[in-house]
Formats: C-alpha cells, structure tokens, sequence
C-alpha cells in the first residue's frame, strides 16, 4: 500500500477530459438548436465517476477501496466574436474525492471525503481552434489529510478537429506553478509541465477517445530522497462515452462513460507506489445542459 | 469564550427568503426570451454576514462570515393531477469565517487550530412534492461537514410541509411552513448541532410574507425553532437539561433585480438584518447573551 500524507489528487483529469471530448463530439450536441434547452450563456457540467485508484499527477493517492469524483462545473460564456479573439469563457467549479479506502472512511480520518477542489478559469479562444487558458486551483482536504495546495496553471491547446487528420490528435501543454503548499509534500513549492493530447472519434453511436499525456517537473514538482525527479508519468487511456439520449433532452445531455488508464512512473512516484505502473480503471455518469 | 465546534449553521431563512423572491422578482416578468426554457435551474449567491448563527447557535463570535451557495433544481415532473410537481433538488452550502472558528482559529485555538478559512461546508438533497391549493412536502436530507474541523459531521433528515397561499390572499399571503428535522448518526458530543448527549429533533414554525414592486422586493421572514427532543440540550451541574425553546428570528430582507433577465440569468443584489431573541441553551452559547442581530449582505442569480 502506498504511503499518502501530503499528497493530492491525480492523473485522472485526463478521463474527465476524454468524457468533454466526448460530449463535445456527441450526437446529441449536433441537433438543431430548436431542441436546445439551454440556449442561454451558462453551461452546467457535472458528473460522479468511480474508480478503483487515484494517482494525482503520477503521485498515489490511495489505492484502496473505492474512490469516488463528484464534480460540477459553470461555464460561462462571456464573450463571443469574429475577430482573432473569438471567445472569452469563464469556468468555476468544484471537484471531489471521496475514498472507502485507506486515505477515506477505512483509514485513520475514518472519514470519507479525502479531497474538495475549487478552481476558477478565464479561458480564451482564438483563430483555427487555439485557446489559452488560465485557471487558479485550491486543492483541500476536508478530512485533514494533507495541507492546502494553492496553485496557477496555464494551458494551450490547438482543437484540430477541422485539421487534416481524421483523428485530430488535439495537443495541449499545461505549465503550473504552486503558490502555496505542494503536491509532493516536499521542501520547495514547484512547477510542473504536462504535454497531453487528446485525440477522439466518434464510432458506432458511442464516442472513443485515447489520451495520452506526460508529466514532468521544471522544478521542484517530484521531490524525493534523491532530489527532484524530472519526469513524474506517462499515461494513456481508452474512454468509450455512450449518450443516453439521442437529442438533448429537458434535463441536458446525459451519458455513461467508462475507461481503462495505463499509467507509468517515474522512480519518485513509482518508490511510494512500490510498483512502477498502475492501471486504473473508471465509470461515471456525466452531465451536460 | 463560547463553545462554537461541534455546533453549526443557521440561515437558510435568508437564503430561501432571497429564492422565493428570486422567482417572483419582476425581472422575470419580462417578455425576453427565456434563456434556459429546460427543466434544470441554476441558483446561487454569495452573502457576507457579521455574524452566523445556526438555528440560534453561534457559530462565529469574531470577523467576518461568507456564504457561497450553489443548488440545482430539476423539474423532474408537472402535471394538472392531484400531484402538481416534482422536484429534485442538490446543493452546496459553504461558511468561510474570517475569525476566530475561521482564519484566525490558530489564534482561538478553536476547531483545528489551524487557521484555515473554510468552518462549514454542506451538501443536500431534497425532494419536493407540489399539491394542489399551494400545498408542498419536501424531505431534505442534509449532511453538514466541518472541511477545518469546526465541528464533526453532523446527519440530518427534514420534513417540511408549506402553503404558498399568494393565489388566495395576495399580497397579504403569510406562506406558512412548519418543518422537523431528525439527527440521526450521532453519539455524545458527536454528530449532533448541540454536540449533546442524544441525536436531536428539531422544529421549526415559520411565515415568509412579503412584497414585490417594480424596482425591488422586501421580505419579512418570522421563525421559531424548538427542540421537539434532545436538541437544545445544556449540559448543567445536575446533569443535560433539554430546553425546549431555541430562538425566535424575525428579518427584513429587500432584494433588488440588477436588470431585467439576460442570457447569464437573473442577478440580484440583497442585504437584511435579522433579530433572534435565543433560549436558554442558545444564550450560553451566545456567551449570555440573549438578543443577536445579523447583518447581512450579498449577491445571487437565478438561471
């Protein structure tokens, strides 16, 4: 069993990420906006998944038990246009987990909720599908067990839908940067660099995605006995999103999404896992409206 | 110094207040195009308080306290029958103290200790049932948690049975309610909003009459809270007494429409003040003090 402590939440953004894609490509979503039931500037995402681990960024978490992400999401849509600036988006949301196991109800807090993030994003979007994002993120656990975990992050990302793959890969670059408290529980606050894509097609009905994306340090984010690791994972995934309704309905767009994650560790985080890669898998209900 | 973990939240008077008049503010009344014609509503809001009280239990005796609130409603049903509506409701209902059972708990030494920000932190489920007449049953649970250790977990169960009598007497409708609410998953001093000896019942016995214009609303929300058992309960000498009054509120609460609805929904801006006279057990919490006013003031949407 991997030690947790200080540590937070991980890699598995990557899945929620896969299941936007997948909304975004639904079926549902193509339908005349007649049927829209919410043609208004306010988006509601949300959605409960569940999981047999959580590795947060390749650091462990818990692996025990059953973990459990219910999350929320307002989208904003502030400003939309015909210039290079084409939309301007406000996010604000929350994210939890929640672990049977031994960071949660079975371990020594004997409570549940291991983890509750805020995050707010002030989002751009531009010519030919590029968009640069930046999001501040309050990482805490209510049942004590790590220190609050302030961070800024930035993001760019090229949706290449309209590109000449088929299967548009969709790359994107994350660089965060810790303002207060870490993720490693280490001595300096850090910084870290994710290159992810997200490449997905729609098949039969249902939605596939494959992402794919590595974490690494640019300072101080893997700290360890030995120093501070440059790369923390590799991960791919396999996310297969099924709507459960062909057109929006009054209650939004609903879906059932399930995948399987490969993750592969760098030394630091494969120390406190005791095992060099993890598999994960996942399955969720998801919301859009 | 007053005992203020392991006891918890007030308020949702003014929230509830804010969201009846939320529905019938006059922005709504506008002929624009409804942004969100679906079954799912949005509601949130943001007040700032000198002051938390939870049912006539402080929570807070310095700084400054912070509500953010979040609910989604879905209209999971209508029709013409004998059932009116059905309702589902979810929600998140947050406390941030600026003071001693908050930012500067290090310094109290209360909760945690810690020093952080966040004291409470709710989340609910109800389902409401709409009758005829006006008539409507909602059953709420509720779990209140304490992410800086404020206070522990505390499991609620309500029953809340209302009568929007608008459609009858108008302007001078009362909107009565009277709502029970159990605690259960309790022990001593765990669990429980007295942080008592035995799980507790609450009841509550209240009117919201109020009064909509063109350019704003006001409310006059009067409530009492009892102790149906084990809910006020004041450890003595002699042993756990149970009073059975906790406190009566009455407010004033003016809520005004920033703009006719648009495509973000419709905004608001409000503030009230509030007086509770307090019980027994609810004076020596309030550290012998038997009168407490709140003010307060804040920011919600509807969508």
């Amino acid at each position: 069993m991997p030690p947790r402590g200080r540590a937070r939440r991980s890699a598995a953004l990557a899945l929620v990420g896969a299941v936007w894609v997948g909304l975004g490509a639904s079926p549902a979503w193509s339908q005349d906006s007649a049927s829209d039931p919410n043609p208004g500037n306010l988006t509601l995402t949300g959605g409960i998944d569940f999981l047999n681990a959580y590795l947060f960024r390749g650091i462990p978490q818990d692996d025990t038990g059953v973990v459990m992400w219910p999350y929320g999401d307002l989208g904003i849509a502030v400003h939309s246009g015909d210039g290079a600036l084409k939309t301007i988006g406000v996010n604000v949301g929350l994210w939890n987990s929640l672990h049977t196991g031994q960071a949660g109800s079975d371990g020594p807090t004997r409570e549940l909720w291991y983890e509750s993030d805020f995050y707010a994003t002030f989002g751009l979007g531009f010519g030919k599908g590029t968009s640069a994002g930046v999001t501040y993120t309050a990482y805490t656990s209510p049942n004590g067990s790590f220190n609050t975990v302030r961070e800024v992050s930035f993001k760019f990302a090229l949706d290449d839908r309209v590109g000449v793959w088929r299967v548009a890969p969709r790359p994107y670059a994350i660089i965060a940067r810790e303002l207060d408290g870490q993720a490693d529980g280490g001595a300096e606050e850090g910084t870290y660099l994710e290159l992810g894509a997200s490449p997905g097609f729609p098949l039969a009905g249902v939605t596939v995605s494959v992402p794919l994306r590595a974490g690494f340090s640019l300072g101080d984010y893997y700290e360890g006995v030995s120093g501070d690791e440059r790369f923390g994972f590799f991960s791919v995934a396999g996310v297969v999103t099924v709507p459960l309704s062909s057109m929006p309905t009054r209650v939004g767009s609903w879906n059932i999404h399930g995948g399987v994650e490969y993750v592969r560790l760098g030394d630091r985080n494969a120390e406190i896992l005791g095992d060099t890669s993890k598999v994960i898998g996942s399955i969720g209900i998801g919301l859009s409206y | 110094m007053f005992v203020t973990y392991r006891v918890r939240r007030s308020a949702f008077a003014l929230m509830a207040v804010v969201g009846l008049m939320l529905a019938s503010a006059p922005a709504f009344a506008q002929d624009k195009p409804d942004p969100n014609p679906g079954a799912l509503t949005l509601t949130g809001s943001i007040d700032f308080l000198n002051q938390y009280m939870f049912r006539g239990i402080r929570q807070n005796s310095t700084g400054i306290a912070t509500w953010p609130a979040m609910d989604l409603g879905i209209a999971a049903y209508s029709g013409d029958g004998g059932l009116k509506s059905v309702g589902i409701n979810f929600g998140t209902w947050n406390s941030l103290h600026s003071g001693d059972t908050g930012a500067d708990s290090d310094d109290s030494g209360l909760g945690c200790a810690c020093g952080k920000l966040w004291y409470e932190s709710d989340f609910y489920a109800s389902l409401g049932l709409g009758f005829g007449g006006g008539t409507s049953f909602t059953t709420t649970y509720t779990a209140y948690t304490s992410p800086n250790n404020g206070f522990t977990t505390v499991k609620e169960i309500m029953f809340k049975f209302a009568l929007d009598d608008s459609s009858r007497l108008g302007k001078a409708a009362v909107k009565p309610y009277i709502a029970i609410a159990r605690e259960f998953d309790a022990e001593p001093g765990v669990g429980q909003a007295d942080g008592g000896e035995n799980a507790g019942t609450y009841l509550e016995i209240g009117f919201a009459p109020g009064y909509s214009a063109s350019k704003a609303s006001i409310a006059f929300p009067i409530k009492i809270g009892l102790s149906a058992s084990d809910y006020y309960e004041l450890i003595t000498p002699t042993g756990v007494e149970d009073n059975k009054f906790g406190y009566f509120s009455i407010a004033g609460i003016v809520t005004v429409p920033l703009g006719a609805a648009s495509s973000f929904g419709a905004w608001n801006i409000h503030g009230g003040v509030e007086y509770q006279k307090l019980g027994t057990t609810t004076e020596f919490f309030n550290g012998g003090e038997s009168n407490q006013v709140i003010g307060s003031f804040g920011i919600g949407f509807s969508y």
